[in-house]
C-alpha cells in the first residue's frame, strides 16, 4: 500500500462509508455468499421479508468482490422446483416416487434405520459426503457425531480440490499457507483461472498486485484470460505441473537462486532434493511438458528474483495423477526461495485462538485408533487419512496447541473411490448408509457408473438438498435445506486463516428448509446422543465458539466485518514448523515412514492408446455456475445453454468438427453428448470438457438422471491405478485419453429436442 | 535469494501496518477508523474501465421486486 496521504480530517469524519442508501422499506444485511466456495463479503438488500438485491460490501478490502451468481441468487433460491418439505421414497429407488413427510417422521425412521445398520454391520458402515463450503452451518458438528459413532467414512469432494491440498501442505511445513496478495510481487498461476465472475476476490487481489507492479506467470495449456495478461505464459502440457517444477527448482539451484541462508536452518534433506532435481534437466523438463527450456528458466528466475513470490492454490495440481509431488513442489518451491511466512510470501496464519475451531469441535480424538484404522482407502492412499496424518499430531500441538488441524475439512478424510466400492460391495467391509449435505457425489467424484451401483446398493441413503438433483434422485430420505440468505454464519475459513468473518441471516427459510446445523441436532437426538449438540440455537453455538473474545455473535456483527489478530511474521523461529523433525522437509520423514517416495518426481502418462488418440481435461467450472449447481436458473442457462466441448481449429479441422455440431467423447471409461466450441485458445489435440452437467428439466428418475447420463463429466474420469495419485488415490482429470465420436446427423436433431424434455 | 534482515523487517512492520488499517477500516466508527477506511479506498480503488472482464451485469448493480419473486417462486411467472 502506498504512504497514506495527506488528508482533511473533517472530510474523513464527513465522507460517506456508511452503507449505501437504500429505497425507503428496504433494510441491508452484511452477509457472506455461499453460492460457490470463495465466501465474498456481501450487503443483501431486505425488502418485504425477502433478499431482493446482492451487491457488494461497503468494506473497501472486500470491494467488488461479487460475481453474477451471487447477484443471481435472491431469485436461484426462488425457484419453484425448490424442495421445502421433507421427502421420503415410497417407490423402488430412483422411481422418482415420494410423499412429504415431516421433519420428525423422517428423523426418528433415519435414526432407527441407521442404528440398525451399525448394530449389523458396524459403524464404518455409514459414510458422508459433504464439505462446509456450501453448507455452511456444519461447522465439524457432523464429524463430531461420526467420531462418537465410530465412523471413519467421511468424504469429500475437497479431496481433490484444496482440502488435498492443505493436507499435502502439511508434510513440508506442517500447514497451508495462505499467499499474501497485497504484499507480493509475483504470482503463479498453475492453471488456475480467476476471473469476474468466477474466483472474484482473486481475480481482483491480482489486478491490484499487477496495477502495482506485480509480475504474473501462469502456466496453462489453454491460452486462458490470465494467460493473456500475464508477463511469462507457459503453454504446457495437461498434467505435467510437477515436471515443469522440477525444471524450475533445477534452474534456481543451479544458478544458486535459493535463500541459502533459509535453507541451511531450516530446512532438512536439500542434498537429497538436489539429486532428484539433477534428474530433469530442462531438456528433459522440456520434453515432458512441452515448453520452450528458455521461456521456462526464464520464468524460473522471475519467480526466484523478482520476490517475494506467491503460489497460490489452484484446483488444478490437486486434480493430476503427480498431485502430491505437484503439491509438494509448490511447497519446496516456496520454501528454498525463502518465501514461507514472510510479507508478500505465504503466511503459516495457525488457528486464531480467541474461536473455538472446527477441528475441535469435531473430536477426533475419540474415534478409537481400531476404527480410525478402518478408513477406507488408508491402507493403500494414505496421504489425506487419519493414517496419513498421524505423525501430525505432536509436531501440530507443538506449535499450533492442539494434536488435530484438519485444515479445509482435508485432513482426516475416506478415500473417494474405496469408500464407492465398499458401499458397491466391492470392499473390505459393507457401507450400507450414505448421507450426503449440500452434495451432489453421483457427478463429483471421479467413475459415476461405481457410484451409481455403490448407491443402488445401499439400505439408507439420506439427502440434504434444495434441489432434487441426480444424487437426490436416488435417495430414501431428501430433506429441504436452508440457504446462506436464510441462515447466520460464522466463517473461519475451515482453519486455513486465523480470520474470522460474521454473516447475518437476512430473510427467513421457506417452507421446512432447516440448516445443516438443525439436521446434525435433531439426528443427534434420533442417535440417543443429543448431548453431543446441545445448543439450542445456531446463535448460541457461535456465542459459545466466541466467548474469548468477550464477544457475543450479535456483538462481533456489529463491531466488524473481519475479526483477526495482528500478524505475526516467522513464526517457526520460537517454535520451529509442525512436522516431525521441527524443519522444513524438503525430503518428507512422514511419506517415507508410510513407504512411498520422500521426494517429488513425475510419473509420466501411460503409452497412448490408438483408440484414444486426444486428451481430454476435466473439473473446470463454467462462470454462470458452481460445479454441478445452478442449471435451473434461467439468466444462467442464457448463458450457458448446452454443455461446450473446446476444441482448437486444427483439431476441429482434424476430425471434421463443424461449431455448434453435436458430438460424443468416449474413453474406456464410458461417453458423453457435447457441443462443439471451436476455440483457438485452445492447443491441438487437447480439449477442455465442462464439469458437472445435467439439465433439471429433463426426465428424472434411474436410468435418466435428468441428462446425467447424458452429460456428466464423471462419467470419463477413471479412477483405475494408472489414473490415480500414488498417495492420495484421487483421479487425474487432466489429460485423460478419449476419442470424438461423430453422431449421425438424425441423432443431431433428436438430441436438442430430448434435452428440453419437461420432468416428469 | 537471502534477503537482508533490516529490509525483511521493514516489510514486516509496513505489512502489519496495512492489517491494522484493514482493521480499522472495518469498525468504521471513530475518526481514525474511518480515516484507515478512507486510505484503504484510495489504495486499493481501480477503475472499472481497467477491469477487462467487466458484465453490466455486476456494473448495472440491479435487484429484483420483491412481489415478483413471490410470484416466481409460486411457478406464476418464468
Ligand atoms: S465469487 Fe460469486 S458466487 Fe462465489 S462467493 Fe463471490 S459472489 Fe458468491
Amino acid at each position: 500500500m502506498p504512504a497514506a496521504p495527506p488528508f482533511d480530517p473533517q472530510a474523513i469524519a464527513d465522507a460517506k462509508f456508511e452503507e449505501r442508501e437504500v429505497r425507503p422499506g428496504v433494510t441491508t444485511k452484511r452477509t457472506i455468499c455461499q453460492t460457490c466456495d470463495i465466501a465474498c463479503s456481501v450487503v443483501a438488500e431486505v425488502e418485504k421479508g425477502r433478499v431482493v438485491k446482492i451487491r457488494s460490501s461497503d468494506n473497501p478490502i472486500f470491494r467488488d468482490n461479487i460475481c453474477m451468481k451471487g447477484i443471481m441468487a435472491p431469485k436461484g433460491l426462488a425457484d419453484p422446483t425448490r424442495i421445502l418439505q421433507p421427502l421420503k421414497r415410497v417407490g423402488k429407488r430412483g422411481s422418482g416416487e415420494w410423499e412429504k413427510v415431516s421433519w420428525d417422521e423422517a428423523i426418528s425412521d433415519i435414526g432407527q434405520r441407521l442404528k440398525a445398520i451399525i448394530a449389523k454391520h458396524g459403524p464404518e458402515a455409514w459414510a458422508v459426503s459433504t464439505s462446509q463450503w456450501n453448507t455452511a452451518t456444519d461447522h465439524g458438528l457432523g464429524r463430531r457425531i461420526m467420531n462418537h459413532v465410530g465412523s471413519p467414512n467421511w468424504i469429500s469432494g475437497v479431496a481433490l480440490c484444496a482440502g488435498n491440498t492443505a493436507a499435502v501442505n502439511r508434510f513440508t511445513y506442517g500447514w497451508f499457507p495462505m499467499g499474501d496478495f497485497a504484499n507480493t510481487k509475483c504470482i503463479v498461476l498453475m492453471g488456475h483461472n480467476p476471473r469476474r465472475h468466477s474466483w472474484t476476490p482473486m481475480y481482483n487481489f491480482i489486478r491490484q498486485a499487477q496495477a502495482r507492479g506485480a509480475k504474473l506467470i501462469v502456466t496453462d495449456p489453454r491460452r486462458s484470460s490470465s494467460a493473456e495478461r500475464a508477463d511469462i505464459w507457459l503453454p504446457l502440457k495437461a498434467g505435467s505441473d510437477a515436471a515443469m517444477m522440477l525444471g524450475w527448482l533445477k534452474v534456481i539451484l543451479d544458478e544458486e537462486l535459493y535463500d541459502k541462508k533459509f535453507v541451511e536452518n531450516w530446512t532438512i534433506g536439500f542434498d537429497d532434493l538436489r539429486k532428484r532435481v539433477d534428474e530433469y534437466p530442462l531438456e528433459r523438463v522440456a520434453k515432458l511438458t512441452g515448453c520452450d527450456p528458455e521461456m521456462i528458466a526464464k520464468a524460473a528466475r522471475m519467480y526466484a528474483t523478482e520476490g517475494p513470490s506467491i503460489i497460490p492454490w489452484t484446483p488444478i495440481t490437486d486434480m493430476q495423477r503427480n498431485s502430491t509431488s505437484g503439491i509438494r513442489l509448490q511447497s519446496i518451491l516456496r520454501s528454498v526461495c525463502g518465501y514461507v511466512d514472510v510479507p508478500g510470501g505465504e503466511r503459516l496464519e495457525g488457528f486464531n485462538p480467541d474461536i473455538i475451531n472446527e477441528s475441535t469441535i469435531e473430536m477426533h480424538h475419540v474415534l478409537s485408533d481400531a476404527q480410525k484404522a478402518k478408513q477406507l482407502g488408508s491402507d493403500q492412499h494414505p496421504a489425506f487419512t487419519y493414517r496419513g496424518q498421524e505423525a501430525f499430531r505432536e509436531p501440530t500441538k507443538r506449535v499450533y496447541g492442539q494434536e488435530y488441524a484438519n485444515l479445509i475439512m482435508g485432513c482426516h478424510m475416506a478415500t473417494p473411490s474405496a469408500t464407492f466400492r465398499a458401499m458397491a460391495g466391492q470392499g473390505p467391509y459393507p457401507v450400507k448408509a450414505f448421507f450426503f449435505l449440500g452434495n451432489n457425489p453421483l457427478m463429483s467424484y471421479a467413475n459415476m457408473p461405481l457410484i451409481i451401483d455403490a448407491m443402488m446398493n445401499q439400505d439408507l441413503i439420506v439427502a440434504h438438498e434444495h434441489f432434487m438433483t441426480p444424487s437426490a434422485q436416488l435417495a430414501d430420505y431428501i430433506l429441504p435445506g436452508d440457504s446462506w440468505l436464510e441462515r447466520p454464519w460464522l466463517m473461519d475459513s475451515f482453519g486455513w486463516m486465523s480470520s474470522v468473518r460474521p454473516s447475518e441471516k437476512a430473510m427467513e427459510p421457506p417452507g421446512e428448509c432447516k440448516s445443516t446445523f438443525e439436521f446434525w441436532k435433531l439426528l443427534a437426538g434420533a442417535l440417543d446422543k443429543p448431548e453431543l449438540v446441545p445448543w439450542d440455537r445456531l446463535e448460541d453455538f457461535y456465542d459459545y465458539r466466541l466467548e474469548k473474545t468477550g464477544m457475543t455473535f450479535d456483538q462481533l456483527v456489529k463491531k466488524t466485518d473481519i475479526y483477526f489478530a495482528p500478524p505475526k511474521f516467522r513464526q517457526y523461529e520460537k517454535k520451529g514448523f509442525a512436522t516431525p523433525s521441527g524443519k522444513v522437509e524438503l525430503k518428507s520423514s512422514i511419506l517415507e515412514e508410510l513407504g512411498f517416495d520422500p521426494l517429488p518426481y513425475f510419473r509420466e502418462d501411460p503409452p497412448v492408446d490408438p483408440e484414444y488418440p486426444l486428451k481430454l481435461f476435466t473439473g473446470v467450472r463454467e462462470d454462470g455456475f458452481f460445479q454441478t449447481g445452478h442449471r435451473h436458473i434461467p439468466e444462467m442457462r442464457k448463458r450457458h445453454p448446452e454443455p461446450l466441448l473446446f476444441v482448437s481449429p486444427g483439431t476441429a479441422t482434424q476430425y471434421h468438427l463443424a461449431e455448434d455440431e453435436w458430438v460424443e467423447v468416449e474413453n474406456e471409461m464410458g461417453k458423453i453428448s457435447i457441443k462443439v466450441a471451436i476455440k483457438d485458445a485452445m492447443p491441438d489435440d487437447l480439449i477442455r470438457i465442462p464439469h458437472g452437467w445435467w439439465k433439471p428439466e429433463m426426465k428424472q428418475g434411474a436410468g435418466h438422471l435428468s441428462g446425467a447420463l447424458k452429460y456428466a463429466d464423471a462419467q470419463l474420469c477413471r479412477d483405475d491405478a494408472d489414473y490415480l495419485d500414488r498417495e492420495q488415490g484421487i483421479p487425474h482429470l487432466k489429460g485423460v485419453p478419449c476419442r470424438i465420436n461423430k453422431v449421425e446427423q438424425s441423432e443431431q436433431s433428436v438430441a436438442p429436442a430430448s434435452a428440453m424434455e419437461p420432468a416428469e | 535469494m537471502s534477503i537482508d534482515e533490516k529490509l525483511l523487517r521493514k516489510r514486516e512492520r509496513s505489512a502489519a501496518l496495512m492489517m491494522w488499517m484493514a482493521k480499522r477500516s472495518s469498525y468504521n466508527k471513530s475518526l481514525l477508523d474511518k480515516a484507515c477506511r478512507w486510505a484503504v479506498n484510495r489504495a486499493t480503488t481501480l477503475p472499472p474501465e481497467e477491469d477487462f472482464l467487466r458484465d453490466p451485469l455486476i456494473d448495472n448493480d440491479q435487484g429484483f421486486d420483491p412481489d415478483e419473486l413471490d410470484r416466481y417462486q409460486r411457478g406464476e411467472t418464468g
